[in-house]
């Protein structure tokens, strides 16, 4: 019991140096949000950009069930789609989106603003399966992927509803404060797609979007076999920049925001980086679009990276309630000489203090006196 | 007028803004309706400056985002077809029922569901309770004394992947009788665009394909097939054997009538129609330098199909497959000089703008102006009429958008390789229109329904050309009102008898006089009915018969009812009917422009200024001697030009010369417009005919 004693207080200690704030909390899980906002077989696009997006972070490496996709309509089934079953984001029909392994967590009419805003903050239903869950924490890079026909402020959802900026800076917010992420990418694909992200105020969040307020944005190109566009310009440039990517690749995120030519997009891709801590040409795409992370070696296998005191104590303190007084009585010392320490004048004369009380004062006083003409003679010669 | 100023220097409560400017116009009606009318006039002469150019306003049409993919295979097919339909012909022992046959094997052999639909012939009678009403329940009971069967032939091919729930029907109409060659080519060209769609893999409606049998009018075969395919009629047996036991051969036929172990006289549907194209080769047009695709879209009482339907078929004719797209156009209105001097008075007026603001670019030429003021002029006629322009107008009655379009090759078609170039480019414009319907999500209800065209690529909406219409009709309260207060006036001195006077019920005379015409008016538009009844009568002596039972009744209804009000104090009662008559005709034409806003246009035309002009010969005008001869010309032109069946005879007199023009033409113009269940017809004679009688009335009055 006593030898434990110290170890606690160092823990505390510990605790009590760490600051209260979770941006030292280390990046360690990625989640997707993808959204095809529209339905109806005129946009086709839409799905087929929300799922070439899927495909490519899924191939960069966040796991399908950190994924969560929301389709508004079903193309492949529709049957005006002359290729049964498949969703092709290019007219040389090369790769089929709808493969193998595509895991929809959202579909058709479920796709809805409430759903939408549900999944960002987790205020979920309890029946909701936790497929469909954004399980973020306060270690999750988050990417939100938006596609769909939008207008100023607001993105349309399945034509008879709408979500608005103030919508979505409000979800971000509530995000924030309850700790689901510790950094957060917006990508829109719709016209005037920078209006939806001009509310937000969350820090540690970064927006893009294909386009200006006033601006549209435009299809890529039309696949005549099909009879329907069949990528955006944004998304389509977006996806070209990540296939020459693999998932150990180094490219930051300025790199991809400056591979937007707006000649080629016909609308100006503008992004909001105020809100977003670090600089662009530091961070990797995959912090975003991948799940690649820095990989910390500890030497106990089950002591956290920052904040795991707390579950330690409350381990402890089940076996010996005694304990838990003493621990308390040690928390309020050490946290009386925390106050004392903190303050550096404080600090100084609590040195000088202990430096009297110990040694030969006369000394002191004599050095001292000495150094003060010393100070003076210097000053003079200095001053003439 | 003085009552007027007498009120308004009357020390009151100030009246509020409506009442004053209502009592200003009130009180100078005269300049209020002449400058109206002249800006009517210049309103509906505007209408081709302020066409807009069409567009598509559906998202989901996309036409043209597909490449068709009807091939050389495909036009094989269409010429097979075409040279077994020949063969046919000349082999000459036709019992009336070959050509359907052979296509109804072909249908199978593509895999499509197919049935034959024997149709009776109706002749059209008249019917003058049932006006608008669909006559589904007489059809059965009637049609067993009509002895004249014709015979569509149907196919269907099912969505692979679709719900079944709608459909795009195909009709090609042919005379079975006599199969010509243009006759064989849209047979070919309809089957070969059937057998292309019963392959492909986009299909997301069912496609009906009609060959309808038109040998007793393109119409009727539409129209009677549509009729059975929305009214199921669960026969009892005893119809069958009637309908069976009618005719040796088609008992026969019947019995013959199993297909693959199927029967193929099963009526077999397919979900609700999204759209209906009826398509037919043309005669040659040989001095075109392209093919040419002549699109027809009036339906009955004027109704159009959505504008977004004749512009996907303008869109992949014009800018995929190169024909050039007609409308109808007045052809003798484009040469005429008039229009061509107000088409260079716009020029000049455009020019002159641009000059002082170059923003200000409405500029037209007047090659151009005459060009579209002949359109929408036939545009108008069309719907004024109120007779569809080709088969399409049976799907208007259930609220199916159908469009008639007929190509015109520049070649004659015996050529192999013509004929078969020909047919691709067909095919494909058909597919491609297909293709296009085919992605719709809904009813087409995103484009116009109300519109005119002034070209094939441009229309007016209805939020334009009623504006002339409005400008037309709005002095004609204003006059009621200013003639019923002007009595009022002059038959009592001071205002406190005006005041009396409100409450005077005298225009209830004048009403009771205009009521009786109105009456006398159901009468004579009842007349055609019994007339029709009897046998081997001449047109010009049911015109001559129609005209003496009308005088006749009018006669007796005055003898009844009294003789007309006017004859104790004299100079008020003229005006009061005047007013009245003006407000039924007020009504009448409000309401007209409801059903059918093109007829209560050209009425308002006709009606409005006699209307305004009329007064009394015997009652001059005070003023100049020019004044009142201007005023008595004027009065007897408009009640010429009033009178529907003089209109009538002189508008056939100037476009198709006097020399043809018979009386008989005014029974056979009514005759075809109750055929056709024309709301013109009701309009004619409810609103039209009682004006020009009760006009008259004012001008012999003494």
């Amino acid at each position: 019991m006593i030898m434990g004693q110290p170890w606690i207080l160092l823990l505390l200690l510990l605790l009590a140096i760490s600051p209260p704030s979770h941006s030292s909390t280390v990046h360690n899980n990625n989640w997707a949000v993808l959204v095809c906002t529209s339905r109806f077989w005129f946009n086709y696009r839409h799905m087929a950009n929300t799922l070439s997006l899927y495909r490519t972070v899924k191939r960069l490496g966040i796991p399908d069930e950190r994924i969560i996709l929301m389709l508004a309509d079903d193309m492949a089934c529709n049957a005006r789609n002359s290729y049964p079953a498949q969703v092709f984001n290019n007219e040389n029909h090369m790769l089929n989106l709808y493969g193998d392994n595509v895991e929809v967590d959202y579909r058709g009419y479920e796709v809805t603003v409430e759903n939408f805003l549900r999944v960002l903050t987790g205020r979920h239903e309890t029946a909701v399966p936790r497929s469909k869950r954004l399980l973020s924490d306060e270690g999750s890079h988050i990417l939100v992927y938006m596609t769909g026909h939008g207008g100023d402020e607001f993105l349309k959802f399945q034509d008879n509803e709408e979500l608005q900026s103030h919508d979505l800076a409000d979800a971000v917010k509530q995000m924030k404060e309850k700790h689901r992420f510790k950094e957060l990418l917006i990508m829109v694909d719709t016209c005037q797609a920078a209006t939806l992200f001009s509310q937000l105020q969350s820090p540690g969040v970064l927006a893009i979007g294909s386009s200006k307020k006033g601006e549209n944005s435009y299809s890529h190109h039309l696949d005549s076999d099909i009879g329907v566009s069949v990528v955006d310009r944004f998304t389509y440039y977006t996806l070209a920049f990540f296939e020459k990517l693999n998932m150990y690749s180094n490219a930051s995120l300025s790199s991809l925001f400056n591979s937007y030519d707006s000649h080629l997009l016909m609308s100006t891709a503008s992004y909001r980086e105020d809100l977003y801590g670090r600089p662009l040409s530091e961070v990797p795409v995959t912090n975003f679009f991948g799940s690649v992370m820095k990989t910390f070696h500890t030497d106990f296998a089950y002591t956290g990276f920052s904040m795991e005191s707390e579950p330690h104590i409350s381990l402890v303190s089940e076996t010996n309630s005694r304990r838990i007084l003493e621990s308390e009585n040690a928390q309020t010392e050490a946290a009386n000489d925390n106050a004392k320490d903190n303050c550096p004048f404080h600090a100084w004369l609590k040195v000088l203090e202990d430096k009297l009380d110990n040694e030969n004062a006369e000394k002191l006083v004599l050095y001292g006196l000495g150094s003060m003409v010393l100070l003076l003679a210097i000053s003079t010669l200095l001053s003439v | 007028m003085p009552a007027e100023k007498d009120e308004a220097k009357e020390p009151r409560a100030r009246p509020r803004l409506i009442v004053l400017i209502a009592s200003f116009l009130v009180s100078h009606s005269t300049l209020f309706s002449v400058v109206c009318c002249i800006a009517g006039l210049i309103a509906l002469l505007l209408l081709p400056v302020l066409a807009k150019s069409t567009y598509i306003s559906e998202n989901a049409l996309m036409p043209g985002s597909a490449n068709p993919v009807f091939s050389g295979q495909d036009v094989s097919e269409a010429s097979r077809l075409v040279k077994d339909i020949t063969e046919t012909q000349k082999m000459g022992k036709m019992t009336g029922i070959e050509i359907q046959r052979l296509i109804i094997q072909r249908m199978a052999d593509v895999g499509a569901e197919v049935y034959h639909h024997k149709f009776h012939s109706q002749s059209n009678q008249f019917h003058p309770f049932r006006f608008f009403s669909c006559d589904s329940n007489s059809a059965v009971t009637e049609s067993n004394s009509n002895t004249s069967y014709g015979l569509n032939t149907v196919g269907i091919i099912r969505a692979p992947r679709g719900d079944g729930k709608e459909a795009i029907v195909l009709v090609t109409p042919y005379n079975s009788e006599y199969v010509k060659l243009n006759d064989a080519l849209s047979l070919g060209l309809g089957f070969s665009i059937f057998s292309h769609l019963g392959r492909v893999s986009w299909l997301a409606k069912d496609i009906l394909w009609l060959a309808a049998d038109s040998r007793y009018g393109e119409y009727s075969s539409v129209s009677a097939w549509l009729k059975d395919y929305h009214n199921p009629v669960f026969f009892s047996s005893e119809n069958v054997d009637a309908n069976v036991t009618h005719d040796k051969d088609f008992l026969n036929m019947q019995n013959k009538n199993m297909l693959n172990g199927r029967n193929v006289d099963v009526f077999k549907r397919a979900g609700t129609m999204a759209a209906a194209l009826v398509f037919k080769v043309g005669e040659v047009m040989e001095r075109d330098p392209r093919d040419i695709l002549t699109i027809y879209a009036e339906a009955s009482n004027g109704q159009m199909p959505n504008l977004d339907l004749i512009n996907v078929v303008h869109y992949l004719a014009v800018h995929r497959q190169g024909f050039r797209v007609n409308i109808g156009k007045l052809a003798s209105l484009v040469n005429s000089a008039w229009l061509n001097l107000v088409g260079q008075i716009l020029e000049w007026l455009g020019k002159l703008a641009k000059n002082l603001n170059p923003k200000w670019n409405f500029g037209i030429s007047s090659a151009d102006y005459a060009e579209g003021a002949a359109t929408v002029a036939s545009s108008m006629y069309h719907q004024a009429l109120g007779v569809p322009t080709g088969s399409h107008g049976a799907f208007r009655d259930y609220q199916v958008d159908a469009i008639t379009f007929s190509f015109s090759p520049r070649f004659y078609l015996n050529n192999e390789n013509m004929q078969s170039s020909f047919i691709l480019r067909g095919g494909r414009l058909i597919e491609g229109v297909i293709r296009s319907v085919n992605n719709l999500l809904e009813k087409f209800h995103q484009s116009f329904f109300l519109y005119m065209m002034t070209a094939p690529n441009k229309f007016v909406s209805v939020g334009v050309y009623m504006i002339g219409f409005a400008l037309l009709a709005l002095p004609l309260p204003v006059v009621a009102a200013s003639l019923f207060l002007n009595h009022k006036a002059t038959g009592f001195t001071g205002t406190e008898e005006a005041k009396i006077a409100f409450g005077s019920w005298k225009w209830l005379y004048a009403a009771k006089t205009v009521l009786m015409i109105d009456l006398w008016a159901m009468f004579a538009s009842l007349m055609p009915y019994f007339i029709s009844q009897i046998p081997n009568i001449t047109s010009t002596e049911s015109t001559f018969l129609w005209v003496a039972l009308s005088v006749t009744i009018l006669a007796v209804l005055y003898v009844i009812l009294g003789s007309p009000p006017y004859s104790h104090s004299g100079n008020v009662e003229w005006q009061t009917l005047k007013a009245v008559m003006i407000a039924s005709v007020t009504i009448g034409l409000g309401l007209m422009s409801i059903i059918n806003f093109a007829t209560a246009q050209i009425g308002a035309l006709l009606i409005v200024p006699m209307c305004l002009v009329v007064r009394p010969l015997k009652k001059h005008i005070q003023g100049a001697l020019i004044l009142r001869a201007l005023s008595l010309v004027c009065n007897l032109v408009m009640v010429v030009i009033g009178f529907p069946p003089a209109a009538l005879l002189l508008m056939k007199g100037f476009s198709k010369g006097f020399e043809g023009v018979g009386i008989g033409a005014v029974w056979e113009v009514a005759e075809f417009l109750w055929a056709w269940n024309s709301a013109t017809y009701l309009y004619v004679f409810l609103v039209h005919l009682p004006c020009w009688v009760l006009c008259i009335h004012i001008l012999l009055h003494p």
